[in-house]
């Protein structure tokens, strides 16, 4: 299966006549955006602002990022959810890199909602301070939920996903700057100098904790909730086929960007005929009830003994709960013989003494760590901001607070803020961009 | 100048070895003995007192020894505790952390010591300041104190504090999250440790995880009904006025109150502090988290034997097993004091 991505570097994004690309910048047509925003009937108000890296802009409360692209052969980019089903991962697409669409609440958040900051201080807490970042502010008409704090935000979310195929047909018919190829044949019968070398797996559990349908990740459309742990090629997960959900707190989240350019797999790939030969990805979840827990890990072991694998890399999208799925897996695949490296991050505590993970296990004795979630940050206050602050306080995200009898509110009446690292949108880069680590003090 | 207060022993300020260990807690301004080398080599500070106290005087009397010793400083100002450095002496190692321990939590005032790692000083205080690994004798009094002298000085000029493996010290199990220079990502970390596991080369994982501290399931007790059972609970019921300060989160206390003479919990009269759940149901009726009213019954029925007279309760929600550990230990002493045959532990 080939995979070639076209990439466009993008250097600014302005508004003007029409949606175009040259030179580096994209034109978007304000209105002709809206219009298209607004197709969907649930959206009640909707405006798109731009946000750059150095500019003095904080951005919450952020629910969705994806990568804009285009499929050359006219079909969707996330099978299952903007479209009929068809299978991803193989053929060309175009993407506009260095930047990303963020999908904003206009005024209201969620406990899995994030922050970014795209200047100062907070702009190194998530690689979203560095893209150039097309913010959807969108409200909706969803009021069943509209003073709950989870939330499904399916139409903010969904608006992201339509509007990374609007962005993406600007480059539809250009030649890409540099094309990126990910070729990965069969698993049998492969040159034999790549089958003498160990091979290795990549297990994901990306997140599936909410019993009712409509906040979990998707995997071809279907809710990872209903999922036994299967088989897929990596380029299926760099070519849309997950969408990312609306529950994690927002640093352990892994966005649709994040699946899209999935850095483990990119490391992978990077390592595969040289050091390495990589099977493939094996696709697990993260369910609440023990059973289902130890069903998953069950499978990815024998999927994983089944295929062949000396070696597996797991990454769970998330802490606490999912710790415990994740320490079985790790678990499972040692007591198969399987080598295994975890990457996760931690929850320490505010002030660091706590276990790190909810369940331990000296068999997971090759660990990533990718920072701590309850890490108290500071921040000045913005000149801008995208979206509404009052929400990183008010709404349950799961790093603010209202109020508090040492600390105050999250959000202060001259615009700082404080609050924990786990609102900082997929700030902890557990999908591998992370270049956090955790030391003892 | 941020002013330093340095500790030590009796054989360091010159007072004598083993026959002077007895040496009352006594207070001098400016340096003793190690202090001199000590203000050398700090840019930043200066000690402007010393504390000396004999080590047999310590470990026999320490809560009178502490109680002299916050006496003596209660009215003088400084910034920075140095106490030490204290070597392989074991004595001169606990009086450090002892002493150490008690004006961290008296004075919230910054600590600094250092030991070699066999003084038994370095697992007793490690969790609670800096311990510098030191050398195993007064040859390495130099070298220690330049390590104690540079980490304060980073202190008081607020520079970036690293890690304890890059500054030196003991950890004190804390972990924070700290960006990587040059940066590299988790992926490439990932991938490269995962290379070197496959071929049998060392790696070094970045969260170590500990042997565990399993605590065997006990036996089933034999005659329930000859059985003297003890409740307790993690789920925060208190009085309502929650007389012993109980933290709603994070707990470091907790408490026990009588039930002899009562049948049930009353509304009103117990209550929940637990910040980790809803507590209205547990505060319509505390018996929910505490199922008083079920073992009185229970003992009505002759199901069990006996109730302990006490019931006991912390907060579990966010509490560190350090201190989970503690408490438990505490609470066990007065279930033994009583001969309860088992506990009910209801969490939440």
């Amino acid at each position: 299966m080939e995979l070639q991505i076209g990439k466009f570097y993008v250097k600014d994004v302005v508004f003007g006549e029409t949606l175009s690309f040259r030179d580096g910048v994209l034109t978007i047509n304000k209105t002709e955006a809206l219009a298209f925003l607004r197709q969907d009937p649930h959206i009640t108000d909707c405006d798109i602002v731009i946000a750059k890296p150095g500019e003095k802009k904080r951005i919450v409360p952020i629910k969705e990022a994806a990568e804009a692209r285009v499929r050359l052969d006219g079909q969707c980019l996330f099978p299952g959810v903007t479209g009929e089903l068809h299978r991803c991962g193989e053929g060309r697409i175009h993407a506009l890199k260095n930047m990303s669409i963020l999908g904003v609440g206009k005024h209201w958040g969620s406990f899995g909602d994030g922050l970014v900051d795209m200047w100062g201080e907070g702009q190194k807490y998530t690689l979203f301070g560095q893209l150039i970042n097309v913010c959807l502010v969108i409200d909706t008409d969803e009021e069943f939920e509209r003073y709950e704090q989870q939330k499904k935000n399916h139409a903010i979310r969904m608006a992201v996903h339509r509007f990374a195929e609007f962005l993406g047909a600007s480059v539809k018919s250009l030649e890409p700057e540099e094309i990126t190829s990910y070729v990965m044949g069969p698993m049998r019968l492969r040159p034999p100098e790549v089958e003498a070398l160990p091979s290795v797996v990549l297990v994901m559990q990306p997140q599936s904790q909410m019993e009712e349908m409509g906040y979990n990740d998707l995997v071809y459309g279907w809710d990872l909730n209903h999922f036994v742990p299967t088989y897929m090629h990596p380029n299926e997960i760099l070519d849309g086929a997950l969408i990312s959900g609306s529950f994690m707190p927002s640093s352990s989240k892994w966005s649709t960007y994040d699946f899209q350019n999935f850095a483990h797999i990119k490391a992978l790939y990077q390592e595969h005929g040289k050091t390495l030969n990589f099977l493939g990805v094996i696709l697990s979840n993260l369910n609440v009830s023990m059973e289902q827990k130890e069903r998953s890990a069950l499978f990815v072991a024998k999927l994983a003994k089944s295929l062949g694998a000396d070696g597996a890399l797991v990454t769970e999208e998330g802490y606490g709960n999912p710790d415990a799925d994740y320490i079985l897996c790790l678990r499972a695949l040692e007591d198969e013989g399987i080598k295994t490296v975890g990457v996760s991050n931690e929850c320490t505590g505010r002030d660091g003494a706590s276990q790190p993970l909810v369940t331990l296990d000296t068999k997971a004795d090759a660990l990533v760590s990718t920072g701590n979630v309850s890490q108290m940050i500071e921040l000045e206050p913005a000149d801008e901001v995208i979206g509404e602050l009052a929400a990183l306080g008010r709404d349950g995200l799961s790093g603010g607070w209202a109020d508090d009898d040492i600390l105050g509110p999250s959000v202060r009446a001259d615009g700082s803020i404080i609050m924990e690292n786990n609102a900082m949108f997929c700030g902890d880069g557990i999908s591998g961009w992370s270049v956090k680590t955790m030391k003892e003090f | 100048m941020k002013k330093v207060l340095h500790y030590i022993n009796q054989f360091f300020a010159g007072i004598g070895g083993e026959d002077q260990a007895d040496h009352k807690p006594e207070l001098r301004e400016g340096v003793v003995g190690p202090g001199l080398a000590l203000n050398t080599l700090l840019q930043h500070g200066q000690v402007t007192h010393t504390l000396i106290c004999g080590d047999n005087y310590m470990s026999s009397n320490t809560e009178q020894a502490v109680q002299e010793i916050l006496e003596l400083i209660k009215d003088i100002d400084f910034d920075l505790l140095i106490a030490g450095p204290a070597f392989q002496a074991g004595r001169y190692g606990v009086a450090c952390g002892t002493i150490g321990k008690a004006i961290l939590q008296h004075r919230q005032i910054p600590v600094l010591t250092s030991m070699h790692c066999e003084n038994p000083g370095v697992e007793m205080f490690r969790e609670f300041f800096p311990i510098f690994k030191g050398g195993n004798g007064a040859a390495k009094m130099k070298a220690d104190l330049k390590s104690l002298a540079a980490y304060a000085d980073k202190i008081f000029t607020g520079e970036k504090l690293l890690s304890a493996e890059e500054e030196g010290y003991f950890g004190r199990g804390i972990r924070h999250q700290v960006w990587l220079d040059p940066p590299v990502t988790a992926s490439t970390r990932g991938v490269e440790m995962l290379i070197k596991k496959l071929n049998g080369q060392p790696y070094q994982t970045e969260l170590v995880i500990p042997q565990k501290d399993l605590v065997p399931i006990a036996q089933p007790i034999a005659d329930l009904s000859q059985a003297k059972i003890a409740l307790l609970t993690t789920g925060g019921i208190v009085p309502v006025d929650n007389p012993d300060h109980i933290q709603s989160a994070s707990a470091t206390r907790w408490g026990r109150y009588r039930i002899d003479q009562m049948e049930r919990l009353k509304s009103g009269e117990f209550k929940t502090i637990h910040a980790g759940f809803d507590p209205a149901a547990a505060d319509e009726d505390p018996n929910r988290i505490l199922p008083l009213d079920v073992m009185q019954a229970f003992l009505h029925e002759g199901k069990i034997g006996a109730l302990h007279p006490y019931f006991y309760s912390t907060v579990g929600t966010g509490t560190t097993q350090r201190e989970a550990s503690r408490m438990g230990h505490e609470i066990y002493e007065h279930l033994a004091e009583d001969k309860v045959d088992g506990a009910l532990l209801v969490a939440t």
